[in-house]
Order: structure tokens, then C-alpha cells, then sequence
């Protein structure tokens, strides 16, 4: 694992809550023991949780997909992030797309390419630095202790409470976003999706693909039906 | 009248709540990181599971409220009070819970 640690949080990030409630303990087992009762998937919990904050394709989801059919646009995406968001809408130094933050904090895009043995996922760890022109606000999740302290040292257990299991001859790289750089995840793309649209490949980069903590799949878009599974074994029926 | 579970009990009397720790570390964010997994997990287990329809919960939250969490504000009532009909139904025990909490408490503070 590689950390991209060298960066400069000079700046007036807002106050987080630097501790642990023993209700944010709760909340995550019983989340924790409907899950090891069979009673809904970590997948199907993310849905729902994803499905709160967003609601139809983002403009890095439109992003990844043109790269995804684009060699040439793939290429500027790595070498020149802010021109090749000019392609889905977004600027990033001469506008406020978001209409928050200040132009100066968006000046340095990047985009992390996965491969097939390398994955990519972003965090900020001293407070919540996040690609928001491109990727609207960032999830409560990011901007927990939990997440930013523990990402940084054992990512893979961290990503595997995502339901995101890599095996061990995948090389896990944390980018560790600030001030300036805000990083963005192109996933691989997936198996299944020949001959897809753009549309169609846009709607299945989910926001939690682009952080890193999820790998895109050809059945599942952002903003499909919620789906749970039947319980193993349901109470009372 | 709905019995009380010591467990959620003792987290209600000692767990710090949200509006608390906002104001001690100047945090203008209304809601705890985990209100929308909380809200999830709600709708995990009404929808397609049934295991705890959301008209249900919510009658029993009403009720629970009112017997034994009244003093506790808001999300992290609804919070004890579903892990309460979850324990009072049968879909998890209290030793389940306990034993998971500690569990998740030496997990989250390793780092």
C-alpha cells in the first residue's frame, strides 16, 4: 500500500467531532447483526444509503464512462483533469459550480486510474477535503473518525466493511486528499457492459465507485429500486 | 408499559449525544454521521425483508418514547428504540447485542 500523504492542510477546515458515541457504537451493530443474521446485505444497505444522498448520474460518473470509450479522453483525463471536466460541465477554476467553497480550493483535480491489480480509494485525513464541484457533497461516513482515521492504516479491512472484498494480489493505494488536490476514482470498468451507451455505463459509476469503495457492476445504477433480499430467516412469518 | 432493557438503559444514561458533542467541538452539522445509516438500516429491514415493517417501528418508537426514552432527543431515540423492538421481537438478544457492541467499540477506538 502506498499513501499519498504529502500535502499541506493549511487551511480553515471546518470542526469535526473527534470522538466515538457510544451511539455511533450502537448504530453500527445492530447494523453489523442484521447483517450476520441474513437479514439484508452490506450491498443493500449501501443502496439505501447511497440512494439518500444522490439521486441520478454525477458529473465524474459521466466523466468515467466517456474515458471508458474514449482513449484519447481517458489520456487528458490523467494528464489534465480541469480541461477534461470541461467535458461533463464542470470547471473547476473559473466558476463555482457547486455554488460553495471558493474556486481556490478546486484547483488541482486528479484522477486516479484503477487496473485490474490496482485499486484506488481517496480520503481526507485530517478533515474532509472532497472533489465536491464533481462529486456533490461528500457522505456523512467521510467525514467520520472512523473512516479517516482507519482508511489510512488498514484499508483493506476498512473497505471490506463496504462489502468490497480485494483479493490479496490487489494493491491497495489510499490518496489522501487536501486544500488543493482533490482526488476522483476511475474504476476498471465491468465485464457485461459491451456495447453500452455512455448513458448507460454513466448510470452504473455510482459516487461510492468514485471514492474508492466500491467497484461498479453492470447491474447496478444509481438510482435503481431498492432491493433487499428475502431474510434467511424472517421473524414472524 | 414496555420493559426496560438495561442495556439500552446504560447507554442512554452515559452515551454522549449529538447536540453535546456539536456544541463542544463547534460543529454546525444538525445530524450525527450515522443518522443516515440509521435511516438505512430502517429501511432495510422493512423493505423486502419485512422482518420490521416501517409503520410498525414506528408505532412502537412512538410508544417507547413515551415509556422509557423521553429524556433522550432525537435521532438517538429512535435509535434505542429500534434496537429495542429488534430485542423485544426476537430478531437479535441482548447478550447478541452486547456482545457485538464491545466488539465494535474495540474496533472503531483501535485506530
Amino acid at each position: 500500500m502506498s499513501n499519498s500523504d504529502d500535502h499541506d492542510h493549511d487551511h480553515n477546515a471546518a470542526p469535526m467531532v473527534e470522538e466515538i458515541s457510544d451511539f455511533e457504537v450502537l448504530e453500527v451493530a445492530v447494523r453489523e447483526l442484521c447483517i450476520e443474521k441474513g437479514i439484508f446485505t452490506q450491498d443493500d444497505h449501501n443502496q439505501w444509503t447511497e440512494y439518500m444522498h444522490t439521486l441520478g448520474p454525477l458529473p465524474a460518473g459521466r466523466l468515467v464512462a466517456k474515458a471508458w470509450l474514449d482513449d484519447d479522453y481517458k489520456q487528458l483525463c490523467i494528464d489534465d483533469p480541469v480541461k477534461a471536466s470541461l467535458a461533463v460541465g464542470v470547471d473547476w477554476v473559473n466558476s463555482m459550480p457547486s455554488k460553495f467553497g471558493t474556486p481556490s480550493d478546486y484547483c488541482n483535480p486528479r484522477i486516479l486510474v484503477d487496473e485490474p491489480k490496482v485499486k484506488h480509494v481517496v480520503v481526507c485525513t485530517l478533515c474532509s477535503c472532497y472533489p465536491r464541484p464533481i462529486l456533490g457533497q461528500s457522505p456523512e461516513w467521510y467525514r467520520t473518525p472512523n473512516y479517516r482515521r482507519r482508511m489510512v492504516r488498514w484499508p483493506r479491512q476498512v473497505l471490506s466493511e463496504f462489502g468490497l472484498q480485494l483479493p490479496e494480489d490487489v494493491e491497495i493505494r489510499v490518496a489522501d486528499s487536501n486544500q488543493k488536490t482533490r482526488y476522483v476514482v476511475m474504476p476498471t470498468r465491468p465485464e457485461g457492459t459491451d456495447g453500452w451507451s455512455e448513458d448507460q455505463l454513466a448510470e452504473i459509476v455510482t459516487r461510492d465507485c468514485l471514492i474508492g469503495v466500491a467497484m461498479p457492476r453492470a447491474d447496478r445504477k444509481v438510482d435503481d429500486k431498492r432491493h433487499v433480499h428475502k431474510a434467511i430467516h424472517p421473524y414472524g412469518h | 408499559m414496555s420493559k426496560s432493557i438495561p442495556l439500552l438503559d446504560k447507554i442512554g444514561e452515559e452515551g454522549r449525544v449529538w447536540n453535546d458533542l456539536r456544541e463542544e467541538y463547534g460543529v454546525e452539522n444538525p445530524d450525527p454521521p450515522w443518522r443516515v445509516t440509521l435511516e438505512s438500516t430502517c429501511e432495510a429491514l422493512n423493505e423486502g425483508a419485512c422482518v420490521l415493517p416501517s409503520l410498525a417501528r414506528r408505532d412502537e418508537e412512538d410508544d417507547l418514547v413515551d415509556e422509557l426514552y423521553s429524556h433522550i432527543p432525537h435521532p438517538e431515540r429512535q435509535l434505542l428504540a429500534l434496537a429495542h423492538s429488534m430485542i423485544i421481537r426476537g430478531i437479535m438478544t441482548e447478550e447478541d447485542l452486547a456482545q457485538h457492541l464491545k466488539v465494535v467499540e474495540k474496533r472503531l477506538n483501535a485506530a
